[in-house]
């Protein structure tokens, strides 16, 4: 358990690292292209060097401490409160409690589909989402399961690295996709009495297009490797709160086919209990970089789990 | 003259190997008893929470079944005992002796239907209701803290160093609740 939260903390300055050397590149590579085009030496390239390291460290600050809200803005949550809906209330502070964690705050989503997600920096700035759908559809125990999975995605410190990348990811996949448009239409400015500006200049010209084509791949890889066993590992570890794997087993079989949430993306999906994104909108090629492992294999390894030994 | 000096030597590694074993030990157990105590106070206040709700409870029904003045009796006791208790097994059984008597609160407020339909009463016992799901989970958690403290200072090598700085083990916080215990009968 602590070795996950290690790891996942790791794995956050990582992918923070990664998207500093990556913006800067993007910089730098710019400023190349455009010193090639206007026959300079440097001053563009150290230029933007240098701007885009500053908004990538105001970026990476940014996407630290804001990104919780950024992500609750963008499914459209709500804050619920005692008096609103007391059942999910006393249900999260008493999980919590049997976690030893401090209890996030809860949110909604109006949406009929059944879904929720975690997000936050960590466990003392966590928050649950339901959606309306979810909260009317699950008895008790189904619910127990459900909040008890969110609140291990916190203490786990997955809802770090998640919420981090949706900001990181998201901007990585914006850039890359105003440069590609440069490039392409940008190319035809190009004077033609500007010859061999350099071999070196192209060959990293070239490398820096390679670098952004494939850039959504390795954003949908990035997410893909955070996603997948860590929900085995919270569906675990939520179980041994409640002590009822069925209950979550049993939510996640009525939770099945009816996940779709019509706020979330493919920026968001990934914080997810099970995929929002609904069928009809999914590619063909995004089921190659699916984000969360199969319904059916999860709900096996619950009801494993329960006839399993004891604990 | 250096055969001496080597064993010498060989013998202080020994020795400072030992001590960093020792060291890390004590502190592992030391921070373990720290979270059974942390746990035991997340109990603590819960239970608060019921005390604090409890005066409030009985006045309500006193407007509307004065008369049933043994039972009420019996819950300001039971809460009075268990706001003075000291040790865990003390704790344990006026928990117990509550849940006992406010269930038969519950039972008596059955038979005055002005009692169930008041709104005060009724956020009352919402309130009392989510406590005690609350404490219950508290417990779990204690419970939790408490096994693998036990399990630590009782298993080898952790019982050696737990025998040479004196930690003993906890007591666990056990439910006495009759039904919960007794087989279920089936009926036909």
């Amino acid at each position: 358990m602590y070795e996950h939260i290690g790891k996942n903390r790791a794995k956050t300055y990582l992918i923070i690292i990664g998207f500093l050397v990556f913006i800067a590149a993007i910089g730098y590579f710019v400023g190349l292209y455009l010193d090639y085009q206007y026959g300079v030496r440097g001053e563009y390239s150290i230029l933007l060097l240098g701007f885009a390291l500053a908004i990538a460290v105001i970026m990476s600050f940014a996407s630290y401490y804001y990104s919780d809200r950024l992500v609750l803005s963008l499914t459209r949550a709500r804050p619920i409160s005692r008096q609103e809906n007391p059942r999910v209330y006393y249900m999260v502070e008493g999980l919590s409690i049997a976690a030893g964690m401090p209890m996030p705050k809860i949110y909604m989503v109006e949406d009929r589909g059944l879904n929720a997600f975690a997000t936050g920096r960590n466990p003392q700035h966590g928050v649950i989402g339901f959606t309306r759908g979810l909260l009317d559809s699950l008895n008790d125990e189904e619910l127990k399961g459900v909040i008890a999975h969110e609140l291990s995605h916190i203490k786990n410190y997955d809802i770090l690295l998640g919420t981090v990348i949706v900001v990181l990811v998201g901007m990585v996949t914006i850039v890359s996709n105003i440069l590609l448009r440069m490039f392409i239409f940008g190319g035809r400015r190009r004077s033609s009495s500007r010859s061999g500006g350099g071999l070196i200049s192209l060959i990293l010209m070239i490398v820096g297009l390679v670098l952004i084509l494939l850039s959504p791949l390795i954003a949908a890889i990035i997410r893909f490797a955070v996603s997948r066993n860590r929900e085995y590992l919270a569906d675990s570890s939520g179980a041994l709160v409640t002590r009822y794997p069925a209950g979550l087993a049993s939510a996640l079989e009525k939770i099945k086919g009816r996940s779709a949430v019509n706020t979330a993306n493919s920026a968001t999906a990934h914080l997810f209990i099970s995929n929002p994104i609904g069928k009809k909108n999914r590619a063909m090629f995004k089921n190659l970089f699916n984000t969360h492992p199969p319904v059916e294999e999860r709900i096996k390894r619950l009801k494993e789990m329960s006839l399993g030994v004891g604990t | 003259m250096t055969g001496i000096i080597v064993l010498i030597v060989i013998l202080a590694a020994i020795a400072v190997a030992i001590l960093a074993i020792a060291v890390g030990y004590y502190n592992a157990i030391v921070s373990t008893r720290n979270k059974v105590d942390n746990a035991w106070h997340q109990i603590d206040v819960q239970l608060r929470k019921r005390y604090d709700l409890i005066p409030n409870l009985v006045e309500t029904v006193k407007g509307y079944a004065a008369h049933e003045r043994e039972t009420l009796r019996k819950v300001v006791e039971a809460r009075n005992f268990g706001i003075n208790a000291q040790s865990v097994k003390e704790q344990q059984d006026a928990e117990n002796m509550l849940t006992g008597t406010l269930k038969s609160l519950f039972a008596l407020s059955e038979r005055y239907p002005n009692l169930k339909a008041d709104q005060h009463f009724s956020r009352l016992m919402e309130q009392l209701n989510g406590i005690e799901s609350n404490i219950a989970y508290a417990r779990q958690f204690y419970n939790d803290m408490v096994m693998k403290y036990n399990t630590r200072i009782q298993t080898f090598p952790g019982k050696l160093f737990a025998s040479m700085f004196n930690f003993s083990g906890r007591d666990y916080f056990e439910i006495e609740e009759e039904s919960a215990r007794r087989p279920v009968k089936v009926e036909f």
